[in-house]
């Protein structure tokens, strides 16, 4: 599988009278963008507003954060599967996607009537998590959505999702028939070598058993969220966002972070250099009984095996009892002779738990991530000056009934890095 | 204890750890008729009883 991928940076938006890449600078022609939005009869009103770093901006209700993709040459589309988009295996030709730039998807519609499928991520451009996280770094241009409310919560979900991923097809679309500034291939041709063969293995919760539904909105391999056997992937296919879908903030993936995962990065960059890298697989968490569990991690550790794994890097993005599969993963490679690394963050000292929920002898060599703050005390996030996607915001992700209003100061928990994505450091003592 | 997901009741050092169905229904099951799903579920508390008076060493798993 090759896949070339041209980059189109946008350091500038301009709002315009039409829609086009030109040297850097992305000018949107709103006006028809949004009509294009509203032929949706599920979308009553669609606004774009542009977010710049370091403005005292605050995005509620957001579901999504998404970089715009499109297939150029090859088959499949970017973003495949989800919404009725065609499920095509992807990660082949050649894509284009515009960078610095991502689509934050808000509107006031849950992902799922249950546990966890609430409305919890905002997003600032401003403050202690803006400065960490990606998404403060990127021009952020926020679709805010109304939608029908007499709707099930799965229509007003997908019309959500499905207007985002619509906008982001316009907008790289604007770059088919242009040169790319920069441009990669991506193959893992086989090399022959002695090199050690290291898999991905990345967790993904499933939402099937709080919501209890074989087809809930959440983040999908190939649009599909529901408890799934493990599957195996070239990481090609994440490039093209195999992997992507709105979540809620138990889950600490958006879409853009699945098709910039440092790990997939990292893993290439040193392919044919310091090892193989062998693929990618991508397990499903939370399923609810032991057996299940086991049989995941079984599984995932037997097709790493299959594939000639001398080791195995596992971050995955939720926790709670998600991560029983994470490091049963972990102990059945382990057992299989597969040298594991464990990416993960820490639960902070307030929690009054273990830093892990649950660990085991064989987890010997882990990459922390730390409590997502940089000390003991929980971020101060001053208040926004300006709001949009919404007056109200959860006071906890815990606690969805207690709401505040959306500008509000808030001494934040932390926020979670999985996938090292975070520009903290730290040091040994 | 009593628990679907027992890898973690024993990995957090419970003592007495008794295998549960699964988290929707830890002491029964739903599919039986209810004199079975009865039955069934006084077989997990009967193995709970036994448990109690069962002495371990360290974290320790019980069937039904």
């Amino acid at each position: 599988m090759k896949l070339q991928v041209g980059t189109f940076p946008v350091q500038d938006v301009v709002f315009g009278e039409a829609t086009r890449w030109r040297d850097g600078v992305l000018e949107i022609h709103a006006d028809g963008l949004l009509a294009e939005i509203r032929r949706d009869a599920r979308i009553l009103n669609a606004e774009l507003h542009l977010l710049r770093p370091r403005e005292r901006v605050r995005l509620v209700n957001v579901r999504d954060v998404i970089e715009p993709r499109v297939k150029v040459d090859g088959p499949g589309v970017c973003y495949p599967g989800i919404c009725g988009r065609p499920n095509t295996t992807v990660g082949e030709g050649r894509t284009h996607r515009l960078s610095g730039l991502a689509v934050a998807e808000s509107a006031d519609t849950v992902l799922y009537e249950g546990n966890d499928g609430w409305l919890d991520r905002w997003l600032d451009m401003y403050g202690p998590v803006a400065e960490v996280a990606p998404s403060g770094k990127l021009l952020n241009l926020a679709l805010i959505l109304t939608i029908e409310t007499r709707l099930v919560a799965q229509e007003r979900s997908d019309a959500a999702h499905r207007a985002a991923l619509d906008l982001c097809d316009r907008l790289a679309r604007t770059t088919i028939g242009l040169a790319p500034p920069e441009e990669r291939t991506y193959q893992l041709p086989t090399s022959g070598s002695s090199l050690p063969r290291v898999v991905y293995i990345v967790c993904l919760r499933s939402p099937q058993h709080y919501s209890g539904s074989l087809s809930a909105s959440w983040v999908g391999i190939y649009g599909m969220t529901r408890l799934t056997p493990p599957w195996l992937l070239h990481p090609n296919e994440l490039l093209d966002g195999a992997i992507s879908g709105p979540a809620s903030s138990h889950s600490a993936t958006t879409s853009w972070v699945m098709t910039n995962n440092p790990i997939v990065d990292d893993l290439y960059r040193g392919h044919g250099v310091d090892h193989d890298f062998a693929g990618v697989i991508a397990i499903r968490t939370r399923w609810t009984a032991q057996e299940e569990k086991d049989l995941t991690a079984y599984q995932a550790a037997k097709l790493a095996r299959l594939l000639g794994a001398a080791g195995a890097i596992i971050s995955y993005d939720a926790g709670g009892n998600d991560f029983m599969e994470v490091m049963l993963t972990v102990q059945a490679c382990e057992r299989l002779g597969i040298k594991t690394v464990l990416l993960t963050g820490e639960s902070p000292p307030e929690s009054e738990g273990l830093p892990l929920l649950m660990s085991l002898p064989e987890a010997d060599a882990v990459v922390s991530t730390g409590c997502g703050r940089p000390g003991r005390e929980a971020l101060e996030i001053p208040a926004a000056e300006r709001v949009l996607g919404g007056p109200e915001l959860f006071a906890t992700s815990d606690r969805p009934a207690e709401r505040i209003p959306a500008d509000s100061p808030m001494n934040f928990h932390r926020w979670t890095d999985l996938f090292g994505l975070g520009t903290t450091s730290s040091f040994e003592y | 204890m009593i628990s679907a997901l027992h890898a973690i009741a024993l990995n957090g050092g419970a003592p007495r750890v008794i295998h549960g169905a699964r988290i929707e229904h830890v002491c029964g099951n739903p599919g039986l008729t209810p004199e079975m799903d009865q039955a069934h579920a006084r077989q997990i508390v009967l193995t709970a009883c036994a448990a109690i008076q069962t002495a371990v060493t360290g974290p320790t798993l019980f069937e039904p």
